[in-house]
């Protein structure tokens, strides 16, 4: 492939935002996700390519180094950062339509409930994997996923869980969700739970850690 | 023997008569507000207070009646403070029942059912509740958009995290005249009017710190890109936990047995942070918490810890930790059998008695008692084990379980 377009799949991978920042040492100095980006579609390429041959790749390695235990937050987080800049730059091409998205991913943590990070990272790295993606935030009732599928209708949910007083909430918002929106597909995560629960509350799937969830959004749109 | 014989033979690693017990003593082994309300109502005791001492965690401070009912054999020494029905005010949970809080402490209801605190100013909200949640949660990260040039204003700054302005007895009066020296006092009467080992709980997080200033995903990604900032923070914050340590060795050292540190490591599959971070990082500031406190104290030392930490284990025993908590057993690399075979010379557990996640809230009785017998089995050979639950007991655990939990324990002593 391109060597520009590796480059900047390698920044993503490996958490280089832009040129000023040090993070990794071996990559110091370097231009980043930031500049390359900006330097790829000055070269020609379409902003679809980058998405599909750049961006969404790297992430997917990403991923799957975290499923592997080979990677650890920090530098997860730092992927989905430099992800981040590469997107600023392609931010039109998405309003004006030139980049067509896989879907709507819309993320929150059930009412009750405020931890976020796992959320936080499962919507950054769904972002990654071509979705735009709603974050409705932490302690978000039915209503709020109603409203936000009232203006993204056949988006898809993701509902995060920690605490056993918590999860119990995701059957009857699934359910008050489903009244408004039939057929609305939901999956569910969190460290407390696992495929057996979900599939008891009528969860469509259960997302172990990012990388599954993406395979299974990937899955259900291909 | 007594339970402060109890609990210092397990620490020793030598087989106690029996297994000691907690419920209570930290904030990372206790029982939440509606739980502790659901239990005493259950056993005939609504005449008991239900006391929140731990207002962000929503926490109940057990009553000797009930402390004496278990069996329980290890006490917080922050118990000596607010014993008086004049220090509490009342309050209601999200389950209706009747509780206590602090007279300091008054969050203000707001329309939607939520709970907000602000800071003196009326203005800068520090903490919330949402409607329906049974958990404080920090609004205010004073360093989130980044370091600052000097740390001149960092004890104001700490001040207004939840977890310091909130904070449970006996550090709520901390900033009271003679605080040290009553301290002491109530200490030493404890220790005269109770055969109970003691615990003083006195965070010294680092790790958690700095996620309190800059917000966890910030101070995450600081780690690899920043970390001159994050060794100057964590030495600032080192310098004022040792200060705290010597005052708390002065006063109480001589007393106490053990005392509580905290710094959540651990996620569900693994460690927030590579192990060559925590060594880089963590590992000697910890260890100069642990070396203070055996040079100045006879406290053994504990950390509370959440998590798939055995990564990190090898490496927070030689920093000088003696007792891990809650020891996350349903967490990877966590196995009881694992941890005991792998560390069970080396360290006491202090938790991983019986899962929370599970078992205890869903259990029926006779799988909580199976649980239990079969921890202990585990666990309990040759010392090095108190039993408690996996972390709190939280709302979701009905009373005839935690009663069954603490049958189980009697039935393997009473064998
Ligand atoms: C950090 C933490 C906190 C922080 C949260 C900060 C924040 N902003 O999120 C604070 C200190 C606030 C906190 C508070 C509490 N906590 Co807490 N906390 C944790 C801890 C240590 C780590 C969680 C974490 O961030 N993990 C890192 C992320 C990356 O992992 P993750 O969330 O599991 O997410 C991954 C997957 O699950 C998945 N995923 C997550 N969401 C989703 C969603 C979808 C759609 C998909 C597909 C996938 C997915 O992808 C992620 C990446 O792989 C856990 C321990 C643990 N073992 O998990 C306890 C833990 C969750 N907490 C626990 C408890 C008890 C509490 C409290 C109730 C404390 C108390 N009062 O006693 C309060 C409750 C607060 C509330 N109302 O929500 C218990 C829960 C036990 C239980 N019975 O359920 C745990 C398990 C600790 C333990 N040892 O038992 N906590």
């Amino acid at each position: 492939m391109n060597d520009l377009i590796d480059k900047l799949g390698e920044c993503v991978e490996f958490g280089k935002i832009n040129q000023a920042s040090p993070y990794p040492p071996t990559m110091k100095g370097m231009p980043g996700a930031d500049e390359l980006t900006k330097e790829a579609l000055e070269a020609g390429f379409s902003p679809q390519m980058i998405l599909n041959e750049a961006l969404i790749p790297a992430m997917n390695r990403v991923g799957n180094k975290f499923t592997e235990g080979k990677i650890f937050v920090p530098q997860m987080l730092l992927s989905a950062k430099a992800m981040n800049s590469a997107m600023k730059h392609l931010k039109p091409y998405f309003q004006n339509g030139e980049i067509r998205r896989k879907g709507v991913f819309i993320i929150g943590t059930v009412q009750g409930d405020l931890h976020d990070i796992g959320k936080n990272l499962t919507g950054m790295m769904v972002e990654g994997a071509g979705w735009e993606v709603i974050d409705l935030g932490t302690d978000v009732s039915a209503e709020k996923y109603i409203q936000a599928l009232d203006e993204h209708p056949g988006a898809v949910c993701g509902m995060s869980a920690l605490l056993t007083t918590t999860m119990s909430n995701m059957q009857p918002m699934i359910a008050a969700i489903r009244e408004k929106h039939p057929g609305t597909k939901v999956i569910v995560g969190g460290a407390p739970l696992n495929a057996e629960f979900a599939r008891q509350i009528g969860a469509d799937a259960y997302g172990r850690d990012p990388q599954d969830d993406i395979n299974w959004l990937d899955s259900i749109v291909a | 023997m007594t339970s402060r014989e109890r609990v210092l033979a397990a620490i020793a690693h030598k087989e106690p008569d029996r297994v000691p017990v907690d419920m209570g003593a930290t904030p990372s082994s206790g029982i939440s507000a509606i739980a502790y309300s659901n239990l005493v109502k259950y056993l005939g005791r609504d005449d008991l207070p239900v006391q929140i001492y731990d207002v962000v965690q929503q926490l109940a401070q057990p009553d000797m009646s009930i402390i004496d009912r278990f069996g329980i054999d290890v006490l917080d020494i922050g118990r000596t403070f607010n014993t008086q029905p004049s220090d509490w005010h009342e309050t209601v949970l999200a389950n209706g029942d009747k509780a206590f809080y602090p007279v300091w402490f008054n969050p203000v209801l707001q329309p939607n059912g939520s709970y907000h605190c602000y800071d003196t100013d009326g203005k800068r909200l520090l903490a919330m509740m949402p409607k329906g949640a049974t958990f404080f949660d920090q609004s205010y990260f004073p360093y989130v958009d980044g370091y600052p040039e000097n740390y001149n204003g960092l004890d104001e700054e700490m001040g207004r995290v939840l977890w310091s302005r909130y904070v449970h007895s006996p550090w709520d009066h901390a900033a009271d005249p003679g605080f040290w020296e009553q301290l002491r006092k109530n200490t030493l009467h404890l220790r005269e009017t109770t055969d109970k080992a003691l615990m003083i709980v006195c965070g010294c997080n680092l790790f958690e710190w700095g996620t309190f200033l800059r917000r966890m995903d910030n101070f995450l990604m600081d780690l690899l890109c920043e970390p001159d900032q994050v060794a100057r923070v964590l030495d600032q914050l080192l310098e004022r936990h040792l200060a705290t340590l010597e005052k708390v060795c002065e006063a109480v050292g001589d007393i106490v047995d053990i005392i509580r540190f905290g710094d959540d490591l651990g996620m569900t599959t693994g460690p927030f942070m590579d192990p060559d971070t925590y060594k880089m990082l963590f590992k000697p500031r910890h260890k100069q918490l642990c070396d203070y406190v055996k040079s100045h104290s006879q406290m053994h030392t504990f950390i509370h810890s959440c998590g798939s930490i055995s990564s990190l284990m090898p490496d927070l025993i030689d920093a000088g930790i003696e007792i891990f908590n809650p020891v996350q057993t349903n967490a990877v690399n966590m196995e009881p059998e694992f941890l005991k075979k792998e560390f069970g010379q080396d360290c006491t557990f202090w938790g991983g008695g019986v899962e929370t996640v599970g078992t205890l809230n869903n259990g029926t009785p006779e799988q909580v008692r199976e649980q239990v017998l079969q921890r202990l089995e585990i666990m309990s050979a040759g010392g090095g084990f108190i039993f408690n639950t996996v972390h709190n007991i939280l709302p979701d655990v009905p009373p005839a379980n935690i009663v069954a939990m603490f049958e189980a324990v009697k039935e393997f002593n009473g064998k």
